[in-house]
């Protein structure tokens, strides 16, 4: 059985490796701590805090398996009269946006993403059911598809 | 204007001439020929008095509820019995007169015009807000009148424009007949009638007539929208009235721009008040009564009562909402769109032009499958946000057929020789039954052992009908050219079976298309195809000014 989420004639474009590190610090440091605290406090207090240090610890590592797939299973595509996006590994998910329907799109980048050099485009739709966000791109890439996005929204303006 | 859609806008240089010109302190002055002079008007000046009631009411309740749940017991009316009773009374009063101050100060600052294209509207008191709404945008017009304001017979206008939650305009308190008068203004300028006048709302009886309403250039001889004058072509909606259509082209207010409106169905208050004992929400309520009384008998514990009042206040009100909300619900078709009417303690009455209509969804619980009763709700782009439950109900009960009128009158043209066939095969048809539906294969029944055999869809030449559910039956229609994008995810146990669920997206409102667990070969195939078809359908969909013609 094929799989709805190859469609024939489509190429997929991938988003920059860099995307790895710029998931796996924000979760280092959320999951790291406690798990540092919790190694920390079952040395020196209880032997019940290694639950404590075990689940967060547990948790990166399995955000550590996870997240390089994720970032690799994350493509979209450009075709004439819309724009694909799927992502997912476990949960995939494929949304197909006309650039007709697009009102408005968002690049965003914070610190983290800045500093290894990567941007986040979203797209929005009447709709606040449309998950169209493209994370990791370079900001010259991402520049360029807000750009393309924008003239071919126009090119095809419709209303609601 | 903060209308999202601003960004893609197309935008005509006159236009944003005209957006600047709202702003300068003197407005109306016409410095250029071609520039549009706007009558800015004050809202009616009893406005005030109804808004600060609001403040008045709001520390009623506050001081009722701070003397209920805290401090000593019956606070309050110790409070009142006592000697320094006048301080409450003074308090009340320095209260209201703050509340009626600010009412005034903000009566005074709050003006609004009505443009050519675009309607003005000028507020606040230190953060002054402008906003300008297109009226090509409008997705609604709706006049409300709450319980004060119906004492002195004013109303507030509410025009909708697409911008989400928050982003229409609410032009209030004016006077009931003006309030209509706008309204037929609006609706007439939005549809893309050209309404010749410059005269205060007020006037309008007086100096309009129906030689001053006139269609753009090129588009043929087209009247005032009065039936008998109008081209029959561009008015599916009379069409589909025509029967209750008075036979006379002779305007029976001659004098008004209001579109004529026939009345369609009423929903009698038997059968409301059936539907809402017949809802989730009751049965919820007379068990958790049982419940209680049982807990009661059990513990011998009154104590039991107060600590579940909450929860049977928050039932409670939400069965007095909808009673008083749905009460007198009237449905009737206008060239303007749909006319809702209903409301006990604050009168709704809604119009939804045509084409506005993003979803539909017929919805019936279990409960009312002896009767055959239906629930229709609509998206419209505007209504979401917190007053959805209000005002996305296009009929709040009603026999299978109401409700398949219902939705013929907002998507007069469905595409199929035999759309009664297909609608009731939607409605509560499954894969037993032969249909035009594409249904989950048989293996998803590990996944929805209940409903599998519901889930399905089936495109027709004009719009897209998912159904599913069993205990709770729904069947969403989507017409081609409202797809805003589509969806599909699969989960691991989806994945193992080979299907997938599939989502169109829709603006923001109480309809949620969505089709889950089909065949994996069936939704990649609706996925490309129906981009295909909602592409196309856009293209030769129908004017945003529902009174042009297509093909200007």
């Amino acid at each position: 059985m094929t799989s709805p989420f190859e469609p024939h004639d489509v190429t997929w474009n991938r988003v920059s490796p860099r995307l790895v590190t710029a998931m796996l610090v924000p979760a280092a440091i959320s999951l790291g701590i406690p798990a540092v605290v919790g190694v920390v406090l079952a040395t020196t207090v209880s032997s019940w805090f290694w639950l404590l240090a075990g689940f967060p610890a547990l948790f990166l590592v399995w955000s550590i398996l996870l997240v390089p797939r994720q970032v690799r299973a994350i493509g979209y595509a450009e075709r004439d009269d819309d724009l694909l996006i799927r992502k997912g590994v476990m949960f995939k998910s494929m949304v197909v946006v006309p650039y007709g329907r697009m009102q408005y799109v968002d690049v965003e980048a914070g610190p983290l993403d800045r500093k290894l050099g990567l941007a986040k485009v979203q797209l929005h739709t009447a709709s606040v059911g449309t998950d169209a966000q493209i994370p990791g791109l370079p900001p010259d890439e991402a520049a360029r598809l807000r750009d393309r996005l924008a003239s071919r929204g126009e090119a095809r303006l419709a209303g609601l | 204007m903060s209308t999202p859609e601003n960004g893609l806008d197309k935008r005509e240089p006159g236009l944003d001439k005209l957006d600047q010109r709202g702003a300068p302190d003197q407005p109306g002055v016409p410095d250029q020929p071609a520039a549009e002079d706007l009558e800015w008007r004050r809202v009616h000046p009893i406005t005030p008095l109804v808004r600060g009631w609001a403040v008045v009411g709001a520390a009623i309740v506050i001081l009722g509820q701070q003397s209920l749940d805290g401090g000593p017991r019956g606070g309050l009316i110790a409070l009142v019995t006592s000697e320094y009773w006048w301080t409450l009374f003074a308090a009340l009063a320095a209260i209201a007169l703050v509340g009626w101050g600010y009412s005034v100060l903000a009566w005074r600052m709050t003006t609004f015009a009505i443009g050519e294209e675009t309607v003005h509207l000028r507020r606040g008191i230190l953060f002054r807000q402008q906003r300008h709404a297109r009226l090509d945008r409008l997705q609604s017009v709706d006049i409300r009148q709450p319980l004060v304001a119906r004492f002195f017979g004013l109303c507030e206008l509410t025009l909708e424009t697409a911008g989400g939650t928050d982003s229409g305009v609410a032009i209030g308190f004016l006077k009931g007949s003006d309030a209509d008068e706008l309204r037929a203004e609006l609706l007439a300028r939005a549809a893309g009638l050209k309404v010749a006048r410059k005269s205060p709302v007020a006037d309008a009886r007086s100096r309009t007539t129906p030689g001053t309403v006139t269609a753009p250039a090129g588009t043929g001889v087209v009247g005032a929208p009065v039936p008998g004058t109008q081209d029959a072509g561009t008015q599916d909606a009379v069409e589909q009235a025509g029967p209750g259509l008075p036979g006379a082209p002779e305007p029976t207010a001659p004098a008004s721009l209001e579109a004529p409106q026939v009345p369609v169905l009423t929903v009698p208050l038997g059968r409301l008040i059936a539907s809402v004992v017949r809802s989730g929400a009751t049965i919820t309520l007379l068990v958790w009564a049982l419940g209680v009384l049982v807990v009661m008998i059990a513990t011998g514990e009154l104590a039991v009562i107060s600590a579940s009042l909450p929860a049977v206040l928050g039932a409670g009100g939400y069965l007095f909402g909808r009673l008083t909300g749905e009460f007198d619900f009237r449905v009737a078709i206008s060239p303007d769109g749909v006319r809702l009417r209903h409301g006990m303690l604050e009168t709704r009455s809604q119009t939804i032009p045509p084409g506005r209509v993003q979803a539909v969804r017929l919805v019936q619980s279990v409960l009312w499958r002896g009767r055959d009763w239906w629930r229709v709700q609509v998206n419209v782009a505007g209504y979401g946000g917190e007053s959805e439950e209000k005002n996305s109900v296009l009929l709040p009960v009603g026999t299978r057929d109401e409700a398949l009128t219902v939705l013929s009158l907002v998507l007069p043209d469905l595409g199929v020789d035999e759309p009664r066939r297909i609608l009731d095969a939607g409605l509560d048809g499954d894969s037993r039954a032969e249909s035009a539906y594409v249904t989950a294969p048989r293996r998803t029944r590990i996944l929805d052992p209940v409903a599998w055999r519901r889930n399905g869809f089936t495109v027709t030449g004009r719009a897209l009908l998912l159904r599913r559910g069993r205990m709770v039956k729904i069947l969403d229609v989507v017409p081609h050219e409202r797809t805003q994008s589509l969806g599909l995810s699969q989960g691991p146990w989806q994945r193992r079976l080979g299907v997938a669920s599939f989502q169109v997206h829709s603006t923001e409102g109480p309809v949620h298309p969505e089709v889950p667990h089909l065949g994996a070969d069936d939704a990649a195939r609706l996925m490309a195809d129906q981009a295909l078809r909602a592409r196309t359908a856009r293209a030769s969909a129908g004017p945003e000014r529902w009174m042009e013609r297509q093909d200007e």
